[in-house]
């Protein structure tokens, strides 16, 4: 077992750095001047732009590029960006980090709690007027774009009742100093809308799955057999039916856990919430390299080990999958 | 039953605002949004607007130009760090310090300060930019503590303002041991700059917000308002919702068309304009697309381009793309400028005697598709527009429409940001629509329209020797009367290197609760600690007094 951990986090590590190469590549081919808006209107001599380019280390030559940035990485250090100079990559990326973290933290908790749930019991009541309800407004859900559902819950929630604030992540005049109580609260509200908007469409991809996935197993003899034995119905629901539904789920969890570190660039911006998914956007209108290629290693990173880990999960609930 | 359930604890959460028990303080605070992050307001690391907005809290010039922006006239400057100033000769400027100016520290603002920060300004690998406008100084020296000298290699209207303006002084006590270039723009004082200006820095959180606090000790007096928040926010969705939901107070950016019937809903909410520094106009390449050797064979012949401007109906275009916020331009004169007045009127719309005009010079529509064409070559023009501008993205259409009327086919070409610039600068366009935002000074337009400016934002490569001679006699001989700015006007619409179609103003939305609110076209928020809150009209915030740093 331990041998093939080993042997999948060394695939990963080659994947990840094949990824980096291709992207590093194909940045620098894509049309654009990384110091656009630096220079943009502005009355520069061609060698004062050079200057510039030095300063960003934008005017070299690929390869060097290239090996500079390895050397950086192997380092822990990605460079400093081009849009916030003087700020390093690395520190912003951290000081990012935990907003993505925590809004695709609720998301995930209660894509899969909800979802999970629902779906179940969409399963059990099947035909029943709460499945068809659910199914439709999950149907509903799921055909809405985030940025829209965003859109009309500020517009409503904030704007029209004033309920919950329409963007950002804290109250921007809320004292460093305040109590942690007062804190939480005021984060809760910041995120309540955004995790609403992300969390209806998500919930609703993980009830259908785990409704059809039930079903699915609900046929199977070994239910039967389990109901037959006299054991209680939540046992055999969740003992016996659930469990075997795990590696259906498990593969969708695979999908859903780098929106851990990916944040959702529609939903980050319309709610300006300060995380990767925003930075990576205006990093990409921007040219803004150095920051470009740090948020995609990071979220390669987070793919490659979500599947590593979907893999050790399969490991773990079906010994049919597990390495001899 | 279980809707309740959840409802309780979410309207409960809603109904505790943040900061509500923080009351109990005189003064008031100001939170703004910005469209980008100011992540060094520091002079001589400037760049962008929030940068420079914050900055000017931070950090004073030795004079300001009055309310007029008149640049030429040192009568008509604002003391700030010098409190008055006198001339030696035509060639040297004397600046006597406010002894009272304190930097934040509390150590005196000196003429040592402002001596070492001319020389890092001056320094072409620190501020490039900068350094190629002080070009015509010769040498600034501390006479003594108080007293600094400076001394130019040539006479001119504008010397004044490039000695007071260009230039924020930095506390040399402070960043006189750091090394310029990379490790000033890592260094510690960076992280937490010491300025001399009516607020000082409190902290910044990266991506999120900047946060400033009032100088109780500002020699020109205390500031109103204790503290100063600057929200970045980039989605323009977010930035109106900010501000309507009641998080922010300011928004200097409010849409032009959607924004004032969003406004209008709001009580608290009253939108303000103030003349801008900016010119949108449409750039025509005289040159051939990517190979300025050769000249661009329909927009070389300067009747057609005349033709172009006869084509576009400019107050029409202003109206529709900015509203009641624009007024229509015809020279690379923005309405804050002192010198808009002197702008010559241009041709005016005449579409019946721009398509004359075309027909004279060979260009008709033979086979009847509505397109002009001359030799068998249609007149077709490609029209570089930048994806992210939404003004620009509203004008684009326009602007081909009016020119299909006269036989022109405009194609639309919508780039990223970083592309239109970078086609720009290669010369890669025939045509676009570009914004400039200007110099306080009209002397800026020598960057822009002079032989000397195509190693600079000259793109389109115009170039009139005439025009140069007139210029250089107009901004530095002395000779800067209204009647050679009009003259030089003029040379610039008969030669139609540009069509200029617009000088939007700023539209500003503020809340209603602030007194005293004036802004500076050259330095919006330079007044910004003059302003109070109306003590009837306080709201949770304004009693949050000074927060620990």
């Amino acid at each position: 077992m331990i041998r093939w951990i080993l042997r999948r986090l060394l695939q990963a590590a080659a994947t990840l750095v094949v990824v980096v190469l291709l992207l590093f590549v194909l940045m620098r081919l894509a049309p654009g001047d990384p110091l656009a808006r630096l220079v943009g209107d502005r009355d520069l001599a061609p060698g004062e732009i050079e200057l510039l380019r030095e300063r960003y280390g934008v005017g070299r030559p690929v390869l060097v590029q290239l090996r500079s940035f390895l050397a950086g990485a192997a380092r822990g250090d990605l460079g400093v960006s081009i849009e916030h100079y003087p700020d390093r990559v690395t520190s912003l990326l951290a000081s990012r980090l935990p907003a993505t973290l925590l809004l695709g933290g609720v998301v995930l908790l209660l894509n899969f709690t909800l979802g999970i749930w629902l779906g179940v019991r969409q399963a059990v009541r099947r035909g029943s007027r709460f499945d068809r309800w659910t199914g439709r407004l999950a149907l509903t859900a799921y055909a809405m774009p985030g940025f829209w559902l965003g859109l009309v819950l500020v517009a409503f929630v904030s704007l029209r009742w004033q309920l919950l604030p329409a963007a950002q992540m804290t109250d921007p005049m809320l004292p460093p100093d305040a109590d942690l109580g007062t804190r939480l609260v005021d984060l809760l509200r910041h995120l309540a809308l955004p995790a609403l908007t992300l969390s209806l469409t998500s919930i609703a991809l993980t009830m259908r799955h785990q409704r059809a996935a039930m079903l699915s197993v609900f046929r199977l003899d070994y239910v039967t057999a389990a109901r037959a034995r006299g054991l209680p119905e939540s046992q055999v629901r969740w003992g016996h039916a659930w469990r075997n539904t795990l590696v259906p789920m498990l593969t969708l969890l695979g999908l859903w856990l780098p929106i851990l570190v990916s944040g959702s660039v529609f939903v980050e911006s319309v709610f300006n919430w300060p995380g990767l998914g925003s930075l990576a956007a205006q990093a990409i209108a921007s040219r803004d390299y150095p920051v470009l290629l740090g948020t995609a290693m990071l979220v390669s990173g987070a793919v490659v080990l979500a599947g590593l880990l979907a893999d050790l999960g399969y490991a773990l609930v079906d010994p049919r999958v597990r390495p001899s | 039953m279980r809707i309740r359930r959840l409802l309780i604890p979410a309207l409960l959460c809603a109904a505790v605002p943040a900061g509500a028990q923080q009351r109990g303080n005189d003064h008031g605070s100001v939170v703004i949004i910005m469209g980008q992050e100011p992540s060094t307001p520091i002079p001589t690391l400037l760049n962008g607007s929030a940068n420079i907005a914050v900055s000017d809290l931070l950090f004073l010039r030795l004079a300001r130009p009055g309310p007029g922006l008149t640049t030429t006239e040192e009568r008509s400057f604002e003391p700030q760090l010098a409190r008055s100033w006198s001339r030696r000769d035509s060639l040297t400027l004397v600046f006597e310090m406010d002894p009272r100016a304190r930097w934040h520290d509390g150590v005196p603002v000196t003429a040592r300060d402002v001596v070492t920060s001319f020389a890092r300004v001056r320094d072409s690998t620190v501020d490039p930019q900068r350094a190629l406008l002080l070009r015509y100084l010769a040498s600034v020296i501390a006479e003594n503590e108080h007293r600094v000298v400076v001394k130019f290699r040539r006479a001119y209207p504008g010397q004044f303002y490039d000695a007071s303006f260009h230039v924020q002084p930095l506390p040399a006590h402070l960043v006189e041991q750091i090394p310029r270039g990379r490790a000033f723009a890592n260094s510690e004082y960076v992280k937490n700059p010491v300025g001399n200006g009516p607020y000082r820095w409190v902290r910044r959180d990266p991506g999120r917000q900047l946060e400033l606090q009032a100088n109780p000790g500002f020699f020109l007096g205390p500031p109103k308002l204790d503290r100063v928040v600057f929200l970045t926010a980039q989605d323009p969705e977010a930035q109106m919702n900010l501000l309507l939901d009641g998080t922010a107070d300011l928004f200097e950016a409010v849409p032009p068309v959607s924004g004032p019937v969003r406004l209008a809903r709001s009580p608290t909410t009253r939108l303000l304009t103030v003349p801008s520094l900016s010119v949108l106009y449409l750039l025509i390449n005289q040159r051939a697309p990517g190979d300025r050797e050769r000249p661009h064979p329909i927009l070389g012949d300067v009747e057609v381009r005349r033709a172009l401007a006869m084509g576009l109906d400019r107050l029409n275009l202003a109206r529709s793309t900015y509203g009641r916020f624009a007024l229509p331009a015809e020279a690379p004169a923005a309405q804050a400028h002192w010198t808009r007045g002197l702008v010559p009127g241009g041709p005016g719309y005449q579409p019946a005697a721009a398509r004359a005009l075309l027909a004279r010079r060979g260009w008709v529509d033979r086979d009847g598709d509505g397109v002009l064409e001359k030799n068998g070559v249609p007149l077709v023009l490609r029209l570089s527009v930048p994806a992210t501008s939404a003004t620009r993205a509203i004008m684009a259409p326009q602007v081909q429409e009016q020119l299909r009327r006269i036989g022109i086919r405009v194609e639309i070409v919508r780039l990223d940001f970083p592309v239109f610039i970078q086609r720009r600068n290669k010369g890669d366009f025939e045509l676009d629509l570009s914004v400039a935002n200007m110099d306080p000074s009209p002397s800026g337009i020598v960057q822009s329209w002079s032989c000397a400016g195509r190693a600079g934002s000259n793109v389109a490569w115009y170039c009139n020797a005439a025009l140069d001679s007139l210029l250089d006699r107009t901004i530095y001989t002395g000779d800067g009367n209204e009647k050679s700015w009009r003259s030089a006007y003029a040379m610039i619409q008969a030669d139609v290197p540009a069509v200029f179609l617009a000088s939007p103003a700023n539209s500003i939305a503020v809340h209603t609760r602030y007194r005293n609110v004036s802004f500076r076209p050259e330095s919006l928020y330079g007044d910004l600690w003059r302003w109070s809150v109306d003590p009837g009209r306080r709201i949770a915030r304004d009693g949050a007094g000074a927060p620990s740093r």
